[in-house]
């Protein structure tokens, strides 16, 4: 039987409205070609992330209702704690109310002017809060990495002779920490490999680098090696995830991903005196370590998912549904990223659209017709996530010009998934009547989030 | 004839329940020691009652559940995030709403907004975290609560009132420039819950619109202040607590909220602004630190229970009930001769530990002690507001404050009041032995907020 079907049913539903293509062109217009300025009434298929979307189980939803919400001590965090040291190895556990606190708290610690962090591929809300310390983030991704049309079994690995010349060039001393993104969320949601992060562990330790890993889809990841590095065919996935977190020295994860919890995130770490200093911060922005800023209901989602994520049915139909679009669309010729990642399928905007300059954001426009047509939210990975001024002013573009549709875990069905194709390929089809834009008001930081545009003509 | 009492009732009945674990007292000082006789560090597992805190601990109603099946958990854009906005504008009378993760996450952006270094930041007593986010981004607090405040025996109606001498020294010695806002708490905490005036209020308002001071407001008990100006304000008998919560916010220009406490959720807060500049600052920030803007670090279904939690806090009779509550079990300790704090506050009782351990110099923290020796007796887990929580000064030096108390907080909706009567009796039994009761020691003492985690040993 080649059809792989849920390995759950449904038990709670939330509708849908639907709109006409005009009222989504006015909506469009309205929220300044930002489809973060979008209410989310006004989505058909919200494919924006996969993050904090995910449907929770029933077992999940019973969790919730044995929440013990004490202040201090609740035996949701005891439950939540092991949980995490039971999947990681690692003995501290610090809850933080999403992934970017986690983050935040790290960076504060470790970071400061002249530092650098050096990843395989840095996510947007990660590379601003390293930026925010004064500090730079330096992404070394590997070469086949970089290029969306050429499949390759591991194109979230880090360039080992780039991470070692760059260490010879900065000095290790500069170098505070090592973090590797599994996946590649920014890159194409592309897994890294045992090997890959062996080699980069042993670099840290010959030069005496904390390592760790953004451990947000490590289940996924873990899948990938599973089915695609030598030696691990055999392995479970739960063998395998001990195996790469036992690489790390900690790690930072927001659990609104492979947790499939609605909110929450947390440190883990092996280092009792890092550990100390980021407690002490935690109290001051999100909370009593006991609560780490998450109700105590929460934190038992937390736990559940945790155990849920591992079910190799589970992460068997939730790859194989991402192959499933991606295979579709490259069957109509659209241009995406490959092979297919592990929660995501990437658009490649700029071979879509060669027509359109990384200045007037081909991506972006890309994503705002895709709304038009069908009413489906993504989000853009480009020139207007990552893209920088020089001292003219003058935009530096990304590296790659991607539009994203994450898709949510466990939410949609095929139907919606048959309908996303039909979608994108009949705007693939028009692709030439898609026009650039340019920004009329932004942000000094994170500016996709709140940037307004407007059509060029 | 016995005069008929006339007693008032909770407004609701319970749907659901949580059970609770007995625990003898072998196992109780074994709790203790582990935790390093700080109630803090105690598991919640061994608590019998726990009156820790009124933060985030409230009962949902049936509807906030519901609410809770009806979360949107879109990234952006979310309709629990619109209905959220709404409730605030209508109800709380701020315009604009940045959502945060709890009420600090408030704080931290708004200090991180406002206060410059060398700032001066004048409010109705300190609060442990709203200070620490004042003194991290280069501000000082001033304290410019009426001296009534720091005393616990006085009887004043509104002890949170902010006397506007000591404010108008403070501008006068620094200028308007030094002074980014006057930061008021409705019912204040430190001081035992207790409430401010309307009519302080409008003076402070009106000297602030004069020397253009704004003033931000820490509206996290606002309902339960709004109530004792209905209960003992002239000119207030008649007017709902909502009407009066309204009155009291258009007196500021914008609010941090922890909506753990008045708002009856277990997560959740916002920074609620009337400016418009400000606001667009916030909203930068706040994706940085808690989540994009229209979530703020929430899940959908908590900005929902927050929406709904905040139209059920202004109700008459739910107010009503609650600081009928705290006032009950007030009452009893009076009658077992308990030094409190008086008058009784909105959301806990306040023991007065120096008077109770007059024995103990502050040195060897009377307050603490007496948490613990209140969880020893009966397994009720209340809280240290004293010297501990008063932290140290920039030059290292304690910070040694006239009020050193215990407090015990009454979370909303939770308990009963079978659960006062226990709670009253063992304070009674461990005032009846207090004499034999003995001092502690800090052995370990973290760089902030050291009350959450200090451990300390017996004398």
């Amino acid at each position: 039987m080649n059809t792989i079907i849920e390995p759950f049913r449904i038990k709670s539903v939330e509708p849908i409205y639907f709109n006409t293509k005009e009222e989504r062109k006015y909506i469009l217009e309205k929220a300044f070609y930002n489809l973060f300025h979008i209410h989310s009434k006004d989505v058909l298929i919200d494919l924006l992330t996969d993050s904090g979307t995910s449907a929770m189980s029933s077992n999940q939803w019973a969790g919730i209702m044995q929440g013990d919400e004490s202040y201090a001590g609740s035996p949701s965090f005891f439950k939540f704690e092991k949980t995490v040291q039971e999947i990681t190895g690692m003995p501290l556990v610090i809850p933080t109310h999403q992934g970017r606190a986690a983050e935040k708290i790290l960076f504060s610690i470790l970071g400061g002017k002249g530092k650098y962090f050096v990843s395989n591929t840095l996510f947007d809300t990660t590379r601003a809060n390293i930026e925010f310390t004064g500090a730079q983030g330096i992404d070394l991704l590997c070469a086949e990495g970089k290029l969306p049309s050429v499949p390759a079994a591991f194109k979230g690995n880090m360039d080992i002779e780039a991470f070692k010349n760059f260490i010879a060039e900065k000095g290790a001393a500069n170098i505070p920490l090592c973090i590797i993104t599994v996946t590649n969320n920014s890159g194409g949601g592309q897994p890294v490999s045992i090997q890959n992060i062996k080699k980069v562990k042993e670099i840290c330790i010959e030069n005496n680098i904390p390592f760790f890993i953004d451990a947000c889809r490590f289940a996924e990841n873990c899948w990938f090696i599973k089915q695609r590095e030598k030696g691990y065919a055999d392995k479970s996935v739960k063998e395998i995830a001990w195996e790469l977190f036992s690489y790390a020295d900690g790690c930072t994860m927001s659990a609104k991903k492979d947790a499939f919890a609605n909110i929450g995130g947390f440190l883990a770490m092996n280092d009792e005196t890092l550990a100390m200093q980021c407690r002490n911060l935690l109290i001051i922005t999100e909370g009593f370590p006991t609560y780490g800023g998450l109700a105590g209901r929460d934190l038992e989602a937390i736990a559940i998912g945790l155990q849920e994520v591992l079910d190799e049915n589970y992460l068997q139909y939730r790859i194989r549904s991402i192959e499933y679009l991606t295979n579709k669309l490259i069957e109509e010729g659209v241009p995406v990223m490959q092979p297919a990642g592990g929660h995501a399928v990437y658009l490649d905007a700029k071979e879509m659209l060669p027509n359109i300059a990384a200045s007037q954001y081909p991506a972006q426009a890309l994503a705002g017709a895709l709304y038009t047509e069908g009413g489906i939210r993504s989000v853009e990975i480009g020139s207007l996530m990552f893209g920088k001024y020089d001292e003219h002013k003058k935009l530096i573009p990304a590296q790659m010009e991607l539009v994203r549709l994450a898709i949510p875990r466990r939410v949609y069905t095929q139907s919606h998934i048959d309908y996303v194709a039909e979608v994108i390929i009949e705007v693939y089809k028009n692709r030439k009547q898609i026009k650039g834009l340019q920004i009329i008001e932004e942000a000094p930081a994170l500016r996709h989030f709140t940037a307004k545009l407007k059509p060029l003509f | 004839m016995k005069k008929i009492k006339r007693s008032w009732a909770e407004p609701y009945k319970m749907k659901m329940v949580e059970l609770l674990k007995i625990t003898t007292s072998a196992q109780r000082k074994k709790a203790l020691q582990d935790a390093g006789f700080n109630t803090f560090l105690l598991k919640s597992e061994d608590v019998y009652i726990d009156l820790l805190t009124d933060s985030g601990t409230a009962a949902m109603s049936d509807r906030q559940w519901a609410g809770m099946m009806l979360g949107d958990e879109a990234y952006a854009g979310s309709k629990n995030y619109y209905h959220l906005e709404n409730v605030v504008k209508n109800v709380y009378g701020y315009k604009y709403l940045v959502p945060t993760h709890q009420g600090r996450g408030a704080e931290n952006i708004l200090s991180r907004i406002l206060i410059k270094k060398g700032d001066i930041i004048p409010g109705n007593m300190y609060f442990t975290t709203t200070r620490l986010h004042q003194e991290l981004a280069g501000g000082k607090f001033e304290d410019i609560i009426i001296d009534e405040a720091h005393d616990a025996e006085n009887e004043f109606d509104f002890k949170g009132n902010i006397d506007l001498n000591k404010l108008d020294r403070l501008v006068k010695k620094h200028g308007v420039s030094k002074i980014p806002y006057v930061s008021i708490a409705t019912s204040v905490n430190m001081a035992g819950g207790q409430p401010i005036s309307m009519k302080n209020l409008k003076e402070l308002s009106s000297y602030c619109k004069k020397q253009k001071i704004r003033i931000i407001h820490d509206m996290t008990r606002v309902a339960e202040n709004a109530y004792f100006i209905q209960q003992k304000e002239k000119g207030y008998a008649n007017k709902s607590v909502k009407d009066i919560v309204k009155e009291i916010n258009s007196y500021t220009d914008g609010a941090t909220m922890s909506a753990k406490k008045d708002a009856l959720v277990n997560i959740g807060g916002f920074l609620a602004l009337n400016e418009w500049d400000i606001f667009e600052e916030a909203r930068n920030m706040v994706v940085v630190y808690e989540g994009l803007h229209t979530y703020g670090g929430l899940a959908g279904r908590d900005m929902e229970a927050m929406a709904i939690g905040i139209a059920e806090s202004v109700d008459d009779d739910h107010i009503r009930a609650r600081v009928g509550q705290v006032i009950y079990l007030g009452n009893k300790m009076l009658e077992y001769h308990v030094p409190i704090v008086k008058p009784i506050g909105g959301h806990g009782i306040f023991v007065d530990a120096k008077k109770f351990l007059p024995h103990i110099p502050q040195k060897n923290f009377p307050a603490q002690t007496l948490a613990a020796e209140i969880y020893l007796d009966s397994g009720v887990r209340t809280m240290e507001r004293g010297v501990v929580s008063a932290g140290r000064k920039a030059n290292g030096e304690n910070y040694y404050p006239k009020l050193e108390l215990v407090r015990f907080t009454i979370p909303r909706r939770v308990y009963t009041q079978a659960h006062m009567d226990v709670i009253a009796e063992s304070a009674a039994r461990v005032f009846e032995k207090r004499n034999k009761i003995k001092g502690l020691k800090m052995i370990y003492e973290p760089k902030y907020l050291r009350f959450f985690q200090a451990k300390f040993e017996k004398l």
